[in-house]
């Protein structure tokens, strides 16, 4: 009995996201902002980049000054990337930054030749110029690459080691948390699957109720919550999609590492996609029409997700008030977590507050909607 | 189906309503409203603007919960059962729109599986409507590429796939031209035909004639429920006749006031008399007519339209107001 009502009840959420597939299909300008926006955005915001960035100004300071430490010199004003502007001492770096000679330094400890012959790991130091993220991105990968190709010359010489012996910890100025535009791909993310889920729902529900099928639905054995569900279903996985196109984008172009495991990225993106949804369906429950719909659906997605998810701005530089506020933005806790699978190879263990926080987000903002949905009549 | 069905309910009254009110804040739409529809009747609900018909509909079928009163479809209470009343009625509301972007066929499968119809069935089930509405040949078409007209039956027919017993039109034939409304009535009759109750709305007062019975709307409150011809009999106890010949305009001012004519009117080229059926019938009246210089006189009897009805209804409920 209960098994065959649900049954019933599946088929007939099957049914109305059946439907609500044959729309998106059938609209191109849905289908296009979902997949093509991801990907013009993330051009957008890596081109302007790549073009210009070689020789960027260098500084060098050697502290060791030994024969080691110069081949590193070499090994980075060799590759065309860099350009060594500088020698100074270690304490003339932050004037060389301020005055804008230099957007990189690279910081050279005594003992570093030593370390390397003893066969410990010798660490070197890569200031950053975060100002600008998108740049900060470019050094850090070029930096990145290089470090690595001298360290395995270095490894070579010395046979083969299970640690790579050079090791580049990165310092970013002005920008710390905000480190690169590497953190850009999780930012744009949230981003994305906001506007997606925000926008496109509440557009597809003030949609049903401007028409008037929404009362047609309402006269008909389709509960509320499985119209919602109907509803809701084929853009969470339009979103997913997304998410991966973005992640795929962002590996293929910006050489962003997929560190973490990729059903957890998955895992992050269905729990703040639900959040969305909510909020989408909220905002069409409330506005009257697509028009107000849209609006409404494109300030709530849009502005949190640039402005307090730490996507550009650092959240740890930002007024106490504003850095309250954003505690209750989902897409923080989104862009912190999938900077941590992505880049930090974090698991469930490190970001579980965030997932947690996502999810009180999606409870609370789908319980709203849908008791809001449900004393509403046509 | 029986068993929620009170005992001793009268089984061929497809609807029973008694003393439904709906308010909306101080507002009352729907003003102690009671009737009772029988099984396989065409039963009308006519009413200006804003009189209460849609809210009527929309608390027989459970879509909004009534502020008083009770009301039973297909022996369900309203208030309490909505969702099985919900599957036993068939609904198409006033802004009836379809999924437009969508193909013909896929908004009666989408309707149908809505309603829990599946497969084989549903698909044998929409080309049979389909069929029957006449839109056999446009199955793949656009919906929103059909004339009015063929919208409205599409919506028909997605209110049928699930055969209701009850069918519910709120002015289904609203802005369609007069050809697709006569196209629509016809299905409208074979559906009653074959037992199916319809309730339904119009402005239009000659689709009305179509239905058995006719239930008029002012105001929230129901003012007169009858057939066609039980209306005309009571709200229009003149008898209406046509007058044609030479030099009418001026014979008929004669008559003007004169005893049992209560009203003269230039009708076209001729006159339209109302006169006490008790003292005056049309020989009497053409007489007259001669007698006050006309010429080539004839007389016909008209019947009152129930527009002449609905105009009766509404001057007494206005004179009835304080
Ligand atoms: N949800 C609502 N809230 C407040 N007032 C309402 C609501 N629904 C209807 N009304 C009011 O109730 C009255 C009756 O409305 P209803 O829609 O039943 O009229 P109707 O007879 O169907 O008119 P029409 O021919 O225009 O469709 C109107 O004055 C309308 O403004
Ligand atoms: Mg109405």
């Amino acid at each position: 009995m209960t098994g065959s009502r649900l049954l019933r009840s599946l088929l007939r959420i099957g049914a109305m996201a059946g439907k609500e597939a044959i729309h998106v299909r059938r609209d191109p300008r849905t289908l296009g902002l979902a997949l093509v926006m991801p990907v013009v955005m993330l051009f957008l915001f890596g081109y302007g980049v790549s073009s210009d960035l070689d020789h960027i100004p260098l500084v060098f300071a050697d502290q060791d000054q030994s024969e080691a430490s110069r081949a590193l010199a070499r090994a980075f004003d060799g590759s065309g990337e860099f350009t060594v502007v500088g020698r100074p001492a270690p304490e003339g770096v932050e004037a060389l930054f301020r005055g804008g000679v230099a957007v990189a330094a690279l910081v050279v400890p005594r003992g570093y030749q030593r370390d390397l012959l003893l066969g410990k790991r010798a660490e070197v130091q890569l200031m950053l110029d975060g100002a600008d993220p998108v740049v900060g991105n470019q050094v850090l990968a070029k930096a990145d690459a290089i470090a690595r190709v001298e360290s395995q010359r270095l490894a070579g010489a010395a046979f083969a080691r299970l640690q790579p012996p050079l090791q580049v910890k990165v310092w970013t100025r002005y920008n710390p948390e905000g480190r690169s535009a590497l953190y850009m791909v999780p930012g744009l993310s949230a981003f994305l699957l906001a506007i997606t889920a925000v926008m496109l729902t509440a557009l597809a529900i003030a949609g049903e109720w401007e028409r008037g099928s929404m009362e047609q639905l309402f006269a008909s054995p389709v509960g509320r919550l499985e119209i919602v569900l109907g509803k809701l279903l084929p853009y969470l996985v339009l979103g997913l999609l997304e998410l991966l196109l973005v992640v795929a984008f962002g590996a293929l172009v910006f050489d962003v590492p997929i560190r973490g495991s990729l059903p957890l990225i998955m895992l992050f993106g269905l729990v703040f996609m639900a959040g969305m949804l909510g909020q989408g369906l909220f905002i069409s429950v409330v506005a009257k029409n697509q028009l107000v719909a849209t609006q409404a659906g494109a300030l709530s997605a849009m502005l949190p997700a640039i402005i307090l998810s730490g996507m550009i701005f650092p959240i740890e530089n930002m007024p106490l008030p504003l850095r309250t506020i954003s505690r209750l933005i989902p897409s923080r806790y989104l862009v912190h977590g999938l900077r941590g699978i992505l880049l930090k190879g974090n698991g469930l263990d490190v970001l579980w507050p965030d997932l947690l926080a996502m999810a009180l987000f999606a409870v609370a903002i789908l319980g709203l909607a849908t008791a809001r949905f449900k004393r509403r009549v046509a | 189906m029986t068993a929620s069905a009170p005992a001793g309910a009268a089984v061929d009254h497809a609807i029973v309503v008694s003393d439904l009110t709906r308010r909306f804040g101080e507002f009352t739409a729907v003003d102690r409203v009671s009737f009772e529809v029988e099984q396989g009747e065409i039963f009308g609900y006519l009413g200006a603007n804003g009189a209460g018909k849609s809210t009527t509909i929309r608390m027989l079928i459970g879509l909004l919960a009534p502020s008083g009163g009770k009301a039973t479809v297909a022996g369900h209470d309203v208030a309490t059962a909505p969702n099985r009343v919900k599957e036993s009625i068939g609904y198409m509301s006033q802004k009836f729109s379809l999924y437009l972007d969508l193909p013909v066929e896929e908004n009666l499968l989408f309707f149908g599986a809505a309603y829990g119809l599946e497969g084989k069935a549903l698909r044998l089930r929409s080309a049979e409507l389909l069929e029957r509405v006449g839109l056999d040949a446009q199955h793949e078409a656009t919906t929103g590429d059909l004339p009015g007209g063929q919208r409205q039956r599409l919506a028909l027919a997605c209110a049928l796939l699930h055969r209701p017993g009850i069918v519910f039109l709120d002015e289904p034939t609203a802005g369609v031209d007069p050809v697709a409304r006569r196209a629509f009535w016809e299905l409208i009759r074979e559906l009653a035909r074959g037992g199916t109750t319809v309730f339904v709305t119009t402005h239009y007062l000659d689709e009305a004639e179509y239905c058995r019975r006719i239930g008029l709307m002012v105001d929230g409150k129901l003012v007169a429920l009858d057939t066609p011809a039980g209306l005309k009999r009571t709200w229009v106890p003149d008898r209406v006749l046509v007058a044609r010949g030479r030099g009418l305009a001026a014979a008929g001012s004669r008559l003007q006031g004169a005893a049992g004519v209560r009203a003269v009117a230039p009708f076209g080229a001729g006159l339209h008399l109302r006169v006490d059926p008790a003292r005056l019938d049309g020989a009497a009246v053409a007489q007259a007519l001669r007698e006050a210089g006309a010429e080539a006189v004839e007389v016909e009897e008209a019947s009152p339209s129930l527009e002449d009805v609905f105009l009766a209804v509404v001057d007494r409920s206005a004179e009835r107001r304080p």
